[in-house]
């Protein structure tokens, strides 16, 4: 299955309120990526001709080898950086044309899970997932149920006031992936969520992600894990070289 | 987030900071009292110094010899009197002193007493000291008008014991002392800051990891920069508050040491109190405030 025929570009500005959801990605995509191309100032070109739309409520692989673009591309979904080329559209939203003040609010409403978890090591469990949210501003009063239910999914509510030293790297991500929950994003990026860890366990948070999946929450996950990616048999992206060379159901690599 | 919530939220995650990063806080602090303390030491040398260039030059006098005719004794005296009212009417003069002939010859068997000197003067008829007007100035580099005036009143005034090169001498000194003085207070301050700003920008970067989580995950530039500036007024406000007590049971005792010494230095001991008390807070508050901002600057580029 290659991209079908992306939708118009809606007239609208780039601030809307929350978008409803369709069914699948012929309608409103979750993200889009039209010609995207990404040079940097040294010279090095990490995207060209990138074209990618997410639908709602699917799971995504992205695979390449190092250095084909992923990260780059992951990058660009938060406006960590800016395309050289082209659009890139979150949320119906073109990044490109949000104001700097407002970037921490795209923050917001899409969930990110790292490769190093990116824990607040002198904070709790709770304390971790609760940040996300207390950032925004929300009411202590609306921010404790949150978290719980977070916690509740990704079933460390029995550790939640325990610090992240005293985790295994299983908890430290599941605490990862609680905090990029917390507030109900209809988006979750995840850069090498397992990379730091052990077979077993990296197969119990792709379990999470999975079921995380099933709540509605499109997943985009970058991976170099050829035996997950392979079993599993979902959409696969693959980069090399800054492009796309593959878009559709199969394994890691071109003939699995 | 309204105002005050968001002031009272910072203010509060400022504590925690501290509190949570105490080790690199202590260190903050330490720096900051110490750095205070050199700030307020040279302070002190400098006003000290200052007093004591001010002393020295107050002391420096005219002195105008005056005319002896025995006979005319009461004259003299009359003429002298009314010089002395003229030249203390002028602008560049503090005081006049008439010392009259007795008191000249007292003051030099005193001095003969004091160098052990046999004491000659009860032979002589009569006093040959003359009477003289000890003028001081109000700024020494400004004899010239007074000088004039003595002379010109040539009747009563016998000599202008001249002074032009000892003042001229005297200001060459004292003119350097104070701009040396005030060059190393400024250099001291430079030093100062520099390291108050490194010390804050240290305890920055050991968190720079939170600061780019805080980033991933949307907080804004306020959010994370005010807690930041809050903990560099706390460690600053503390700082100097520290610094003060200590000065303040050193001053006890030092002060004691120096009033002996200082007693006779135009020194006013009230403003320079407040007048450290405000560099001091000053100091540490703005360079804690200032400090912290720019060292989180760095980090905000989203």
């Amino acid at each position: 299955m290659t991209s079908a025929a992306l939708p118009p570009p809606a007239p609208e500005p780039a601030w809307s309120p929350e978008p409803a959801s369709g069914p699948g990605p012929a309608s409103r995509p979750v993200l889009a990526l039209r010609g995207v191309g990404k040079t940097y100032p040294n010279g090095k070109v990490a995207l060209r001709d990138v074209d990618l739309a997410l639908g709602e409520g699917e799971f995504v692989f992205l695979v390449g080898p190092s250095g084909a673009g992923k990260s780059t591309l992951l990058k660009l979904l938060i406006r960590d950086e800016l395309p050289t080329a082209g659009e890139v559209i979150v949320d119906g939203r073109d990044l490109a044309r949000v104001a700097r003040r407002k970037v921490p609010d795209l923050r917001r409403r899409i969930g990110i899970v790292f490769q190093d978890y990116k824990l607040l090591p002198t904070r709790s469990v709770r304390e971790n997932v609760s940040f996300a949210l207390e950032v925004t501003g929300t009411p202590r009063r609306r921010i404790r149920p949150a978290v719980e239910q977070a916690l509740a999914v990704v079933g460390l509510s029995a550790q939640s006031d325990q610090l992240p030293t005293t985790l295994s790297g299983g908890e430290q991500q599941r605490t990862a992936i609680a905090r990029a929950l917390v507030h109900e994003p209809r988006l979750i990026i995840a850069d090498e969520p397992t990379g730091n860890l052990d077979p077993l366990i990296s197969w119990e948070i792709i379990q999470l992600l999975l079921r995380i999946n099933e709540l509605g929450v499109t997943i985009l996950m970058a991976t170099h894990n050829a035996e997950v990616v392979t079993s599993l048999r979902r959409r696969v992206v693959a980069l090399e070289e800054g492009r796309i060379v593959r878009d559709g159901v199969g394994g890691y690599h071109r003939e699995d | 987030m309204g105002f005050p919530r968001f002031l009272a939220f910072s203010v509060g995650r400022a504590l925690q900071g501290i509190r949570r990063n105490a080790l690199m806080s202590l260190a903050a602090i330490a720096t900051m009292v110490l750095m205070l303390l050199l700030l307020a030491g040279f302070w002190l040398l400098q006003a000290g110094l200052a007093a004591g260039v001010a002393y020295v030059e107050e002391k420096v006098e005219i002195v105008a010899d005056l005319r002896d005719i025995p006979g005319a004794e009461a004259v003299l005296v009359v003429q002298a009197q009314a010089l002395a009212a003229e030249v203390a009417a002028m602008p560049e003069v503090r005081a006049v002193r008439y010392v009259s002939k007795d008191e000249a010859l007292a003051r030099f068997q005193a001095r003969l007493r004091e160098r052990g000197q046999v004491d000659l003067t009860g032979y002589l008829d009569r006093n040959p000291l003359p009477a003289s007007l000890e003028v001081s100035l109000v700024d020494p580099r400004d004899y010239e008008a007074v000088v004039d005036l003595l002379s010109s009143h040539d009747e009563v005034v016998e000599d202008v014991v001249e002074i032009q090169q000892l003042i001229e001498r005297l200001t060459s000194v004292t003119d350097v002392l104070r701009t040396g003085g005030a060059v190393v207070l400024v250099v001291v301050g430079f030093v100062v800051l520099f390291i108050i700003v490194n010390t804050i920008r240290l305890a920055v970067v050991a968190r720079r990891e939170e600061i780019e989580i805080m980033r991933l995950v949307g907080a804004s530039d306020a959010f994370i920069r005010w807690p930041f500036i809050f903990e560099g007024a706390f460690v600053g406000l503390l700082g100097a508050g520290v610094a003060l007590v200590i000065l303040a049971v050193a001053a006890g005792p030092a002060g004691e040491m120096m009033y002996g010494f200082f007693r006779v230095l135009p020194l006013e001991l009230g403003s320079l109190a407040r007048d450290i008390v405000l560099l001091v807070v000053g100091t540490g508050l703005g360079v804690g405030v200032v400090g912290s901002w720019l060292s989180v600057r760095s980090y905000l580029t989203s």
